[in-house]
């Protein structure tokens, strides 16, 4: 319960209207930190949620796959710029973000993940990191401003922090298949 | 061939035993006394620093204050650490794995030939008067070349430095499958990871600056090349912490009667270090301009995140102490305290070494805030902080190795007198301490400017107020050069002097009931990309910024 505690605290943290407006001022810091920590909130009730409705976890998503693409899919949502851009004018998207980033993204991953086997894990890493790098090629070289709310620099810095996350993720993948685990572990 | 193996299994318990093999002992020792000779150079050169600071000593023109600021720093905050922590870290390394390979020890070789390569050419510039830059070497002032030619190579050394201690630990692995890497390779390899992606900062620097002093392109980003040198800057100085943090869990329980406090904890302090320490650097660039307030804001949860290992290792430390003292039969809170041995300068050295580090660490905390940081950053204040940290905490606690490190690699040993040399040794290099940081805090607090020479600006009653500061500034400097003196005395002495004899090489034994250390702070593969990530997602921001918004550069300026 200690670690649904800690997600209760992050996210009433992140909800405090000084810390909203420090974690929107700048686009990167609005995609790549508030809704990331937000779906980290989830991820702490996650075991709580799940002690509460475990019939509902096991039906709704017993192989994880289902899990996965609610995630998928409310993530790609959220890639939009447009969809950045409500949130930050339209209080009804902004209460969205609060809800589906814990609630639609951190709880249904943290579910799913488990129950993935190396193989499905290193699969969505891979969808991550191509639609990372679809990303970044889009808001690194597209002329026009793509968000109303922020400066093309910022959109550009949004574009190689993509490009650097969607690297990383790659290079976890790719490290993989270079070590052979059998030759350090019994 | 019974025989032949019994004979093979009595040399390699005979080594792990007695632990290093003279050529691996070879290489251990040419490092660290090379490292000695430079402590003995920069701390020479420390000292006519603070005497002419103080208006007590005129340099003659053709060694300006500039050049002797440049050098001391150069040789002391780079070269001597470098030196120390390969020395170390190959000597340990050798002994906790029964040997290193000979393909590590060519590279240990080769990595100490790069690294003196690169040392003279830098340092040759610098004293011809081509590169009075001082050890950040800001950008526009320009240096020769061949001084950044030469830090590059030292660069390269340390890399190669770096992949000699990871190669050593793959081929453990792979003959002891299935175990964690012993505790001190453990640190070998998180603090070159750290020192390696650090340094990749400095490298892209250099990419920049060599260019520009090669005049092939006429002007420099000077906001960039500033953010790239303090993502290593700030990250080198961890690294030489991390090191003497090495020291703290593994051999000074062995001191005090105590066992390691727990293996997961100092694996996790050493996986924050890697993957928390580079963003840290921005708190270095807090009066800079060009980065937005916001980011620096932000910036300040990321530096003070690196307090957290090092609250956990203060924790861990005192919980050592504390039971070690209540085995002897220590009572009350405190009574662990009388317990210690404070007349072993073993323990005593790395001991005051940790004490400095409150101060240190909570004089570091409060410069990572803006307004505070406004009030001190050009001023002395900052050369206490880094002469409290990198000066006491690291320096004291690599001295304190040396006790023990040199004997165990000479096989000889540590006599009662060396000992007793050794303890007036740590308390004169405190008291040394005491007074220059401890002017240099104050007086910095009444402004007087750190990378000046000394000034009584036209006779200005604040400036002369200063005076009586910087005296004691002198005073302090000239006990920290006994303390040099008599350091580089103790270690020569340890080296050929000493009697012979079997010294061993402290490893803290686990403590009975120790959790098992779970699995994950094996996953080398993940921290690395998760300390990418981390990296990238602090730079992006202002750095994109710095390329995208450039202004049009800086021609070069050469004020010597």
């Amino acid at each position: 319960m200690r670690q649904a505690k800690y997600g209760i605290i992050l996210y009433i943290f992140l909800m405090l209207p000084p810390v909203v407006t420090l974690f929107e001022f700048n686009m990167t810091i609005h995609m790549h930190m508030q809704m990331p920590l937000l779906a980290a909130a989830g991820m702490l009730m996650y075991p709580f949620l799940k002690q509460k409705f475990p019939g509902f976890f096991e039906k709704y998503n017993k192989n994880g796959i289902p899990g996965i693409i609610l995630f998928l899919i409310v993530v790609s949502y959220w890639l939009l710029p447009r969809a950045m851009d409500e949130a930050l004018t339209i209080p009804a998207v902004e209460i969205f973000k609060f809800i589906s980033w814990p609630f639609l993204v951190g709880v249904p991953l943290r579910d799913s993940w488990s129950k993935f086997s190396v193989m499905g894990k290193n699969v969505v890493l891979g969808i991550l990191s191509i639609l990372f790098v679809l990303m970044a090629v889009i808001y690194i070289f597209s002329d026009s401003q793509l968000c109303n709310n922020y400066l093309i620099v910022e959109q550009i810095t949004l574009g190689w922090a993509f490009g650097f996350i969607a690297l990383a993720l790659i290079i976890y993948i790719v490290q993989q298949f270079f070590i052979d685990h059998s030759e350090y572990e019994e | 061939m019974e025989a032949a193996t019994l004979k093979e299994s009595f040399i390699d318990k005979t080594k792990s035993k007695l632990g290093v093999s003279p050529e691996d002992s070879r290489l251990s020792l040419t490092y660290l006394s090379l490292a000695f000779i430079i402590l003995f150079v920069g701390g020479f050169l420390g000292l006519v620093q603070g005497l002419n600071r103080a208006g007590l000593f005129e340099l003659p023109p053709w060694f300006d204050y500039y050049q002797v600021l440049t050098s001391h720093g150069i040789l002391l905050v780079l070269v001597f650490t470098t030196l120390f922590m390969t020395g170390y870290f190959y000597a340990g390394v050798s002994h906790v794995h029964g040997g290193l390979s000979p393909k590590v020890r060519k590279m240990g070789w080769t990595a100490f030939g790069l690294m003196v390569f690169g040392v003279i050419m830098t340092v040759a510039t610098v004293v011809a008067g081509n590169a009075s830059v001082m050890y950040t070497f800001y950008p526009p002032m320009q240096a020769s070349p061949w001084f950044y030619v030469g830090l590059t190579i030292m660069v390269v050394g340390i890399w190669v430095a770096a992949a000699g201690i990871w190669t050593s630990a793959v081929q453990w692995k792979k003959e002891n499958k299935g175990k964690h890497l012993p505790l001190f390779t453990y640190f070998g390899v998180g603090a070159y990871l750290l020192l390696f992606l650090g340094s990749l900062g400095v490298t892209a620097e250099m990419a920049m600056l060599i260019p520009w002093a090669f005049g092939w392109v006429e002007t420099v980003n000077v906001m960039l090349s500033r953010t790239l040198f303090w993502a290593f800057g700030h990250t080198a100085v961890n690294v030489w912490y991390l090191v003497a943090v090495s020291a703290w869990y593994i051999a000074v329980p062995k001191f005090v009667g105590g066992k390691l406090f727990n293996d997961t904890l100092a694996r996790v302090v050493v996986i924050l270090s890697v993957v928390l320490n580079v963003p840290g650097g921005f708190h270095h660039q807090i009066i800079d301009p060009a980065i937005t307030e916001g980011v620096k804001f932000m910036h300040v949860f990321m530096s003070l995140s690196i307090a957290l290992p090092s609250l956990l290792t203060a924790f861990a430390m005192f919980a050592v102490f504390a039971r070690a003292g209540k085995r002897k039969g220590a009572k009350g809170i405190f009574g662990f305290l009388k317990k210690l041995p404070w007349t072993d300068v073993r323990f005593l050295a790395p001991m005051i070494a940790m004490i400095a580090f409150i101060p240190g660490g909570a004089g570091g905390i409060a410069q990572t805030n803006n307004q505070l940081n406004q009030t001190v950053h050009n001023s002395l204040w900052v050369v206490g902080h880094f002469h409290l940290t990198v000066g006491v905490t690291v320096a004291l606690t690599f001295f304190g190795i040396t006790y023990w490190l040199l004997p165990y690699l000479t096989k000889r040993t540590l006599t009662p007198r060396l000992n007793k040399l050794g303890v007036i040794q740590t308390w004169i290099w405190t008291i040394g301490m005491l007074f220059m940081s401890g002017a240099m805090h104050w007086v910095g607090l009444l402004g007087s400017p750190r990378r000046t020479s000394f000034s009584t600006y036209g006779d200005n009653a604040t400036a002369l107020s200063w005076d009586p500061y910087l005296f004691l500034l002198a005073i302090g400097g000239t006990l920290l050069f006994i303390g040099v003196a008599l350091m580089v005395y103790i270690a020569f002495h340890l080296m050929f002097k000493a009697p012979k004899g079997e010294t061993e090489f402290p490893i803290a034994e686990r403590e009975a009931n120790d959790i098992t250390t779970p699995r994950w702070t094996e996953r080398w593969g993940l921290w690395i990309v998760v300390a990418f990530a981390v990296i990238s997602m602090g730079y992006v921001i202002p750095v994109v910024e710095m390329i995208v918004n450039a202004p049009p550069g800086s021609p070069p300026f050469q004020p010597w």
